[in-house]
């Protein structure tokens, strides 16, 4: 239960503080976690944060205090240390802090999930934890299974918004998770190592959806297969059919965190980097005609989702890059302000610990119309990235590296044996101007996406249908 | 709060909790205050301040484990949480990893680990940033970010075993990043259970000084190239093989140290790799972990020999051996990292190389198989081209491509300086110089 009061209270000291904006947010996040590995539950935990987080403009300067000690007086000395650093901080200030003027919203919502967690007793959850264990340990037939770990989350997000702009939003949203890792092993031939995470706000239909106890036996035997079959990628230049679960990795690192406006004006410089994307630059192309790519807090089910920003501003669905061209970023009310735009809803906050600030929510490659057979059916020579492992990118999300974990060789138009550890190593532009055909096998996959500082892990989703790139060079990973 | 205070609440909830039946039982009571300033284009972005007390629990029944952190208003709104959790314990089953409490013991206590400087500094560090925005931009560079940090936490630890603990410590930690136009760029951190405001000026200065050097870049060809690595760059990868020392890590199967055992030569001579949670200078230093067990510094890696995976009682019992005094409840941790220094001073470092990289720092270290060490990093921030000895050229971004099996064996030579470094990409206090490593892979994009 959130008393709603104590948000009110906190905006009346800042207000009479002489904060020329306020707003104060109580945020609460439950969760629960088992872990198991091998069958046998390691422990499991539960997770009850709760407090208030207070954010001022004062002197043009920008105050955040958080406190979990839920008292008038604690919340008044929070408020008040709020007003206080950033008109210390202002001494330093060159160009005042301003917000860009928004509709804002005033409401209340909830997500039902059309399975409550109350629909399978802890027994029947780690049943089912254990059906999985059992099912990965039957579909080994040579190699081993050392390790094999699950741990399955459910958390439920609630809180209260306030500001003195008007804006006042309640929300509870449930989420659901599945986290694995899992290693096939062989001696004498290496090892395989794959993790995995699931996750969407719900319930417990997710479950359900994901299938992972029929998907799991089917994916470890294509493990198995790597360690005793696969071979070296080529090594010419081929045509490249990349997976959905890379091309949602993809859009994710290198459109939706160089559109991050804040991280553009170099709010973000010393932690999560730079932007490839410079003021000025709406407009320019990125890639081909095929290139589309959203993001869109508003799709049911999005671990990402919500339907107001954590500064009450209604979400919508943004066009981070349309038909190959840099379209709109993610803004702020900040970065609103600074591009002269409204802001279209991109602030969240990871918990009342944490400042509101520019995140992706779900974002996702447009898909087309091919299926997967029509992509790979004109390729003489060529390579399927189906999954990855290991990815990075630098700073300014330009030159980025994917290594396939199940990858196929593809000759005349068919998918032939397996390839080991192939290496999809390019720059963002050439990934998306290399793209000729897309499929429209959409996949969304669930991630944490850490920014900021403290750092803020927010749930979110990325996804896309398989794409076809022409004529890229594969690397090979490191023995 | 004070020892008192926080030691009361504690031992309230482990009487409730014993009360509702659990049989084993540990609470960690922490009391933080902190305030944060981070800075972007040589300005304050936020000034950020938290005031926070949190309750962590270990509850034991029939050996059934069960962990939980809350935030209560009152001590009597655990009831319902501690109620609630027993029911889950009772459905669950007896846990491999179940292994008794330790005794209590005496913990020799850490002196130097309180600075009331921090507490003062605490209101305004404003004045802390105007001190490294100045610093910076002495050596002519265009803009600064990073954020300084300054925490004061007091922790309580009770036992049902009958222990009992407390500590308050001080923290100051920071890390800069200096541009200069038209790309160069450089990044520096420090740490210090100190306010100690010659560190924050000679982390700024490095940062400055690397920015202003490493403008107007080259490209190089990836290859194999002998690398002097800077401390953050070191840092990151040290703490990412640390990481895999821990003993849960292996349990989950995400550990190069699957495949070794104490004894095993992992590394080269030259190289050891201490956790010093008695290093007090350090904001990592503790004088016991979170089950009250003494800590100790002790090698994970000495002379190129793994010597020990960082244990809690649990992952230790059953694993075999003892507990290293890194519990972490479910996961062990190290505490300060240490790479005690060679001999070489950094020019000497970079004269012994022919061809190869000195790297700055870097982000996005990923594994593609942690069983067997496959990773990936990228550069970010300085990077210049060595050849014959001498720094030839600032170069563009490129990656490391390697094995940390491999990068452990080809480790030549280790400065003689150290640095206290601690970021994003370098989650624990870390002292550790300069190194050299020959014979690394590197790798670009080809398109």
């Amino acid at each position: 239960m959130i008393d709603e009061d104590l948000a009110f209270y906190a905006l009346k000291i800042a207000g009479g503080l002489g904060a020329s904006y306020a707003e104060a947010r109580i945020h609460v996040n439950r969760e629960l976690a088992i872990m198991m590995r091998n069958g046998r539950i390691i422990g499991s935990g539960i997770d009850y944060r709760r407090g208030i987080g207070v954010r001022v403009i004062v002197n043009g300067a920008l105050g955040f205090s958080a406190t979990n000690k839920l008292d008038k007086e604690s919340i008044k000395q929070a408020v008040e240390k709020a007003v206080s650093i950033a008109k210390v901080s202002s001494k330093l200030l060159k160009k005042p802090i301003t917000f860009a003027p928004a509709r804002l919203g005033h409401a209340n919502y909830r997500v039902l999930p059309r399975k409550s967690f109350d629909n399978m007793s802890l027994d029947e959850k780690i049943n089912y934890l254990e059906t999985l264990w059992k099912n990965a340990g039957e579909a080994v037939e040579k190699a081993k299974l050392p390790a094999f770990f699950t741990s399955y989350h459910e958390n439920v997000e609630e809180k209260f918004i306030v500001n003195s702009d008007g804006g006042e939003v309640y929300s509870v949203i449930p989420r659901i998770g599945l986290f694995y890792n899992l290693v096939v092993m062989d001696p004498g031939k290496g090892s395989v190592q794959r993790w995995e995470q699931l996750g969407s706000s719900g319930g417990l239909e997710w479950l359900d959806e994901w299938r992972l106890h029929e998907t799991l036996p089917r994916d470890i035997r294509v493990y198995e297969k790597i360690l005793y079959e696969a071979v070296e990628p080529p090594r010419d230049k081929v045509d490249v059919v990349v997976g959905s679960e890379i091309v949602g990795l993809i859009v994710h690192e290198s459109c939706g965190h160089p559109s991050e406006a804040d991280r553009i004006l170099g709010r973000e410089a010393a932690q999560a980097g730079m932007s490839f994307i410079k003021p000025g630059m709406i407009g320019e192309r990125i890639g081909s005609v095929h290139v589309t790519v959203i993001d869109d807090p508003t799709i049911p089910g999005g671990y990402g989702f919500y339907l107001y920003d954590d500064e009450t501003v209604p979400a919508r669905p943004k066009y981070l890059y349309y038909k190959g061209l840099i379209n709109e970023h993610l803004h702020n009310r900040w970065t609103a302000s600074i591009y002269g735009v409204e802001s279209n809803g991109s602030a969240r906050a990871m918990d009342y610990r944490s400042e509101p600030i520019i995140r992706m929510s779900n974002t996702y490659f447009k898909p087309g119309t091919y299926s997967l057979e029509e992509l790979i059916e004109d390729i003489h020579r060529g390579v399927y990235m189906k999954t990855y492992m290991e990815w990075n990118i630098d700073d300014e999300r330009w030159s980025q590296r994917y290594i396939g974990l199940e990858a196929y060789l593809i000759e005349n138009g068919e998918i032939k044996g397996l390839v080991r550890n192939p290496v999809l190593e390019l720059t963002t532009k050439s990934f998306y101007s290399s793209i000729d055909a897309v499929g429209k096998d959409l996949k969304f996959y669930a991630g944490t996406c850490g920014k900021g500082e403290p750092a803020q892990g927010v749930p979110v989703w990325f996804g896309g249908p398989s794409v076809r790139i022409r004529n890229i060079r594969l690397g090979v990973a490191p023995k | 709060m004070k020892r008192e205070e926080l030691l009361g609440i504690a031992r309230k909830i482990l009487d409730k909790a014993v009360k509702k039946g659990y049989e084993e039982v540990m609470v960690l009571v922490r009391d933080t205050r902190e305030s944060m300033l981070k800075i972007a284009n040589s300005e304050p972005s936020v000034a950020q301040y938290w005031d926070m007390l949190s309750i962590e629990l270990y509850l034991v029944k029939n050996k059934r484990i069960i962990v939980a952190g809350l935030e209560p208003s009152s001590i009597d709104e655990l009831d319902k949480p501690l109620k609630e959790l027993l029911s889950i314990a009772v459905r669950i089953e007896e846990s491999p990893l179940y292994a008794p409490l330790p005794e209590p013991a005496r913990t020799e206590p850490l002196t130097g680990i309180y600075d009331p400087g921090i507490e003062e500094a605490l209101s305004n560090p404003g004045e802390l940033g105007e001190l490294v925005v100045e610093a910076a931009h002495r050596e002519g560079i265009d803009r600064l970010a990073g954020m300084i940090d300054l925490k004061i936490t007091g922790k309580a630890l009770v036992t049902s075993k009958g222990g009992e603990y407390y500590e308050e410590a001080t923290m100051m930690e920071s890390y800069l990043r200096a541009f200069a136009d038209p790309d160069g760029s450089g990044q520096w951190s420090t740490c210090s259970r100190r306010l100690d405001k010659g560190k924050l000026v000679e982390a700024a200065g490095i940062a400055a000084r690397y920015a202003v050097d490493s403008r107007n870049r080259i490209s190089v060809e990836p290859g194999v190239y002998d690398i002097v690595f800077s401390p953050m760059i070191m840092g990151n990868l040290v703490a990412t093989i640390t990481r895999m020392a821990s003993a849960f890590m292996v349990y989950m199967g995400m550990s190069m140290f699957m495949k070794h055992r104490p004894g095993d030569r992992v590394a080269s001579e030259s190289f050891t790799l201490i956790d010093d949670p008695r290093l007090a200078e350090l904001p990592g230093s503790t004088s016991f972990d979170d089950e009250g067990v003494p800590t100790r510094r002790k090698p994970v890696i000495e002379k190129g020999v793994f010597k020990t995976l960082l244990h809690n009682t649990r992952t230790a019992a059953k694993m075999g051996g003892e507990t290293t005094g890194n519990a972490g409840w479910i996961m062990p941790h190290p505490w300060n990292l240490v790479v005690p220094p060679g001999e070489a001073s950094l020019e000497e470092l970079i004269g012994e190389v022919r061809k190869g990289l000195l790297i700055n720092n870097n982000w996005y270290t990923r594994l593609q198989n942690s069983v067997e060490g496959v990773f990936s990093t990228i550069t970010r921030d300085a990077l210049f081209l060595i050849e014959n000895g001498e720094i030839k050229a600032p170069v563009k971004k490129i990656r490391v491509a390697y094995t940390f099996p491999n990068l452990l064996q080809n480790i030549e030579l280790i400065g003689r300086k150290q640095y206290d470094v601690k970021w994003w990409e370098i989650p624990w206090p870390t002292r550790i110089p300069y190194i050299l490593v020959r014979k690394v892979h590197t790798s670009k994009h080809t398109a």
